[in-house]
């Protein structure tokens, strides 16, 4: 205890008056913006999901190629002056923007490739969208968002505004992929009465008539969705199963759907998925990791870890999120300390050789998206 | 100093002492209990007004009924902040959830017993403090490690700390066989109450009491939001609140000696539930029910002068139903249901064999049961045994005390595997000692065990519950110095107290985030260490005028140990201030009562990771009030404005959940 601290207690305490720091603004001093032009082509940016409540989502800048190119811990604040608000959801690079999906605060915004905001849509008290935005994918000029409540929202990017909602007859939607002139759109979960009921399809939504066009059943509870060389790969949270199961769904083969085996994320480039399968032994606490890779045009499962020399704490390190950035090769796996403190995110070679390691600038790296 | 203190007086606001002493002890004069004032010829008594226990073994603290009202204080959570050592979680508004924490052992660590009954909620295992009404009470105390009365539940001996809530207890003018008091209160943000008592004697022997009181209040208060550089004047929503709240209560003095105490209390409320504040989205559609009733009888008997017994018996109904409303829920809403009851029987019996030495044995049984509309629920029912040997032995300058409090617990499910009986023993100890008899000095040791079980939520919630979670398990230890004496004839008393202490808790019962499930863990470690330091004095000057000063500081370093490798290893805990603090003054006039009060916390982190983005600014709250009784005829006449917050500070307790900026409150009460 320093003994200062004590002497300007004792003087709040005797004149009523603080000494101690006790600022009106609880947000730290906003740094100048940074132009477009200030930032290296070739960017990262991650969606820091933050903690429910607490209106700590953001997202972090990082120069891939430029380690002289100080990260930024969340250029969104810095661009903006102000938060991005409660859980960011998803984020997606596209046709030169970022767009941002932020659940808890329930909008969607439009961001230059510097993160600078440019338009948004509040769905906060609207009848149809207040179950909450999700995950977002985009095609022909259109940003297609789903939504807890059963609901898919087609927005036209340029514009940014809602031209067409689409009634499911789902419950909570999650993940969303695009492939040819298909939207998927895994339908997850259902509340009721407090109790959850898990769901075991997706839908498949013609671009064109932006209708339900084909029903899909999966492994139950289906989450994420990642299209890739003409193929959707889906991971369902089967609590039932040993752990969350992979499937292909293959639109050449009329969207058969194929179990692959297991994984708990994924994320896809150059012609192969990577995946993760994170089990925990619930009598010991800890958390194991197996790193695997799918062949996507051989459609061979490579058991073998595509990690060379990865820290071993990634062994057992909660992952959140994977990423390929495209235009090197190089695999980013973020993992989360949750609402203890920020994540950090590992970053390897396309060969599996460790790169390294940093602070992601917030809590719980949901996504991460790449401009070059 | 000699004092003259009109017997009466002393008799009839026996209470009245104890707020000037500000952290004393609560104990009560014998003859308070019969609830007839006596009056005497006037006598001149040649005694000092009594000062602050300071010789208590364990550190206590209070606040008395009158002390509460002068200083304007609004609520059972708000009187706790302002004892050392506690860390109050307000989630804002007056019907947002308050619970204490003591010494940052968890607020499961902490007890709070009704009338020397203990209250529980085995559902969440932390009883909001915040729907208890502060009109019907009599002192608020809080027990740190363990009492020196040896004649309570064995459950109170097994908690870390013990909040004790005492209502008044019905007091007569001479004459009369009844008493009335009607209350109104009213103050910002659509903020009214009437409260309504009724006392009444049957015979020599009986005396009832009827306590009614509705309050009811849109909560609806501006605050200041800041998102970086947008600045905004907003509102909270959906806080609306209303809530009855009624007891009966029949005290009886037995013939030869004894007295039982039966009473009845329900409590209804219906709350909106505003959350936190979500940047962008101010949509709030949670609506909560309350529903909590229970009836007790206590009885307290002196056998023969070294037996004294002790029986305790309660029936505790709590029943929620939560709402909200959302497109993401089936039908467009999600509602669940949960009720518990409650079965408890007590028994102690404390025996004195020689002088100086008393020994009690006290037995509990308990029976919990949870019904809940959630998926998964087992509908567990909780059996509880709690055994407690205590002793304590006075010999001149020391007082040893030691306990040893033997617990099990076993539990049935109808669906799945019960977990592990609990079987465990917990031992204290303390020891008090005045070096100079005559010198109100005092040096205290204290060393207590305990654990706290798991909840209900704990082991059943759907898909985070844990069944094969143990114990939480807590070791405290206290240094202390006490100190009273009087420096002039005008200082009726000054005192201080001064307590360090360190808590070691282990097995922390966390939400554990492994990957993509969350689950309950034994996972935690934390150390606690810190620095309780209280003064208080009072003065008798001229002209009928009583000042009286009261200050706690605290200072705390409570850090997480789970982890070497986390970046919040060695962190302070979240919602820990280093340094918080109170002041309180109290001015007495014959023409009015003037109260000044100010709480103050230093900065804090509201994530555990220690970084400047995580911090939550400090802030000082100052409560002013003026008042004045009026007699009128038989009457007297309460009139009482309070302005809380004066300064208008904004801050949150709870990150993003604001609390109210400067409010305004005016009570008025007759009693007649």
């Amino acid at each position: 205890m320093k003994i200062r601290n004590l002497f300007n207690w004792m003087f709040v305490l005797a004149v009523g008056f603080s000494a101690v720091s006790c600022s009106d603004d609880d947000d730290p001093q906003i740094d100048e913006q940074v132009p477009n032009d200030g930032l290296p082509a070739h960017r990262m940016f991650i969606l820091n999901e933050g903690s429910f409540n607490l209106n700590n989502a953001g997202i972090s800048f990082f120069a891939p190629d430029n380690s002289d190119v100080a990260a930024i811990p969340d250029i969104f604040y810095q661009q903006n002056g102000v938060r991005l608000g409660d859980t960011g959801q998803d984020i997606l690079a596209y046709d030169g923007n970022t767009y941002v999906s932020v659940y808890g605060s329930n909008y969607i915004a439009k961001l230059s490739a510097a993160c600078v905001e440019e338009s948004r849509i509040s769905f906060a008290g609207d009848a149809d969208f207040n179950g909450g935005i999700r995950y977002l994918a985009a095609e022909d000029g259109y940003i297609y968002a789903s939504f807890h409540g059963s609901m898919i929202a087609k927005i036209n990017a340029k514009t940014f505004k809602v031209e067409a909602k689409l009634r499911t007859n789902g419950s909570n939607l999650e993940g969303v992929a695009i492939e040819g002139d298909n939207l998927y759109v895994a339908n997850s979960y259902s509340q009721v009465d407090g109790n959850y009921v898990y769901h075991n399809e997706v839908f498949v939504i013609d671009l064109a008539t932006f209708q339900v066009k084909e029903t899909l059943n999966v492994v139950t509870n289906p989450n994420d969705l990642v299209e890739a060389d003409d193929k959707v790969f889906l991971i369902s949270h089967d609590y039932s199963r040993e752990s969350y199961v992979l499937q292909l769904i293959d639109p050449a083969a009329g969207n058969s759907v194929k179990e692959l085996g297991y994984a708990t994320k994924m994320a896809a480039g150059d012609g192969i998925l990577y995946l993760v399968d994170s089990r925990t032994d619930w009598s010991t606490w800890v958390t194991v990791n197996t790193f695997s890779s799918y062949d996507i045009k051989s459609g061979r499962l490579n058991s073998t870890s595509f990690l060379k020399n990865a820290p071993a704490e990634l062994a057992n390190a909660s992952i959140y999120t994977m990423a390929v950035d495209d235009e090197s090769g190089d695999i980013y796996i973020g993992v989360t300390h949750y609402s203890d403190s920020n994540g950090d995110m590992y970053r390897f070679k396309k060969d599996g050789t460790f790169v390294e390691k940093f602070d992601c600038g917030g809590q719980n790296p949901k996504a991460a998206v790449f401009f070059d | 100093m000699e004092n003259r203190i009109h017997i009466s007086v002393l008799l009839f606001a026996a209470s009245a002492l104890l707020p000037l002493a500000g952290w004393c002890r609560p104990e009560l004069p014998d003859s308070v209990t019969t609830g007839t004032e006596q009056r005497v010829d006037e006598v001149t008594v040649t005694a000092k007004r009594s000062p602050v226990r300071v010789s208590a073994g364990t550190p206590v603290q209070s606040l008395s009924g009158q002390a509460i009202a002068e200083l304007g204080i609004q609520n059972v959570a708000d009187a706790v902040r302002r004892f050392a050592g506690t860390n109050v979680r307000d989630y804002g508004g007056i019907g947002g959830l308050k619970t204490v924490s003591v010494r940052n052992m968890g607020a499961a660590h902490t007890g709070v017993s009704y009338d020397g009954a203990p209250v529980s909620n085995c559902q969440a295992g932390q009883v909001d403090i915040g729907r208890f009404s502060l009109d019907n009470v009599s002192m608020l105390s809080l027990a740190v490690g363990q009492e020196e009365n040896l004649l309570q539940p064995a459950r109170l001996y097994a908690s870390a700390a013990v909040l004790n809530i005492v209502t008044n207890t019905p007091t007569f003018d001479a004459g009369r066989s009844s008493a009335f008091d009607v209350q109104l209160k009213g103050g910002s943000f659509g903020y009214v109450s009437p409260m309504l008592r009724w006392w009444h004697r049957v015979g020599s022997r009986v005396r009832t009491s009827l306590d009614g009181s509705f309050m009811r209040a849109d909560g609806n208060y501006p605050f200041t939001l800041v998102n970086g550089k947008h600045v905004s004047r907003e509102r909270r929503s959906n806080s609306a609140i209303d809530s009855w709240h009624g007891e009966a209560n029949v005290y009886y003095d037995m013939p030869g000696g004894g007295d039982m105490q039966v009473k009845g209390y329900y409590y209804y409320s219906k709350r909106g539930l505003p959350g936190a504040v979500t940047l962008y989205n101010p949509i709030s559609t949670e609506t909560l029910w309350d529903r909590n009733g229970f009836v007790q009888v206590k009885y307290n008997k002196e056998l023969t002068p070294k037996w004294q017994f002790q029986a305790l018996g309660k029936y505790n109904y709590g029943w929620n139903r939560d709402r909200e409303l959302g497109n993401q829920f089936a039908g467009g809403v999600y509602q669940a249901e949960h009720t518990q009851h409650e079965y408890y029987l007590s028994a102690t019996a404390e025996y004195r064999p020689v002088a100086g030495l008393s020994v009690a044995l006290a037995q509990d049984w308990i029976v919990n049961k949870l019904n809940s509309t959630m998926g998964e629920c087992p509908f567990p029912t909780r059996y509880t045994s709690l055994t407690a040997l205590s002793a304590r032995w006075r010999r001149g300058w020391l007082t040893v005390n030691g306990t040893l409090v033997g617990t099990y617990i076993t539990e049935r499910v109808k669906a799945g595997n019960p977990p592990e009986d609990v079987k465990r023993l917990s031992p204290g100890a303390s020891v008090s000692v005045q070096p100079w008899k005559g010198e109100m000095l005092f040096f205290r040791g204290v060393y207590k065990s305990t654990f706290r079980t798991p909840t209900f939520n704990d082991l059943y919630y759907d898909r985070l519950g844990n069944r094969s979670l143990r114990p939480e398990r807590a070791n405290e230890y206290d240094l202390g110095v006490t100190w009273s004496r009087s420096f002039c004839p005008a200082m009726d008393y000054f005192s201080i107290t001064v307590d360090g202490y360190f808590n070691d808790v282990n097995d922390k019962i966390v939400a554990f985030p492994t990957t993509y499930a969350w689950k309950m863990a034994n996972f935690g470690k934390v150390h606690v260490k810190g620095l309780d330091f209280t003064l208080a004095t009072a003065f008798s000057l001229p002209r009928g005028i009583n000042l009286s000063l009261s200050a706690a500081y605290t200072w705390q370093k409570a850090i997480d140990l789970t982890d070497p490798d986390s970046k919040n290893y060695k962190a302070q805990l979240p919602y820990t201030p280093e340094h918080s603090g109170n002041m309180a003054v109290t001015v007495k006039t014959p023409w009015c009562t003037l109260g000044y009060s100010l709480v103050g916390v230093g900065k804090r982190y509201f994530i555990a990771q220690n970084i400047p983005v995580n911090e939550i600014d400090g802030y000082v709250e100052q409560t002013l009030t003026l008042g004045h009784e009026f007699r009128l005829r038989g009457c007297r006449l309460g009139l009482r404005g309070e302005l809380i917050n004066l300064a208008d500070k904004q801050y949150d307790v709870i990150k993003y959940y604001p609390m109210p900026g400067r409010s305004w409150r005016v009570v008025a009460n007759v009693k007649f």
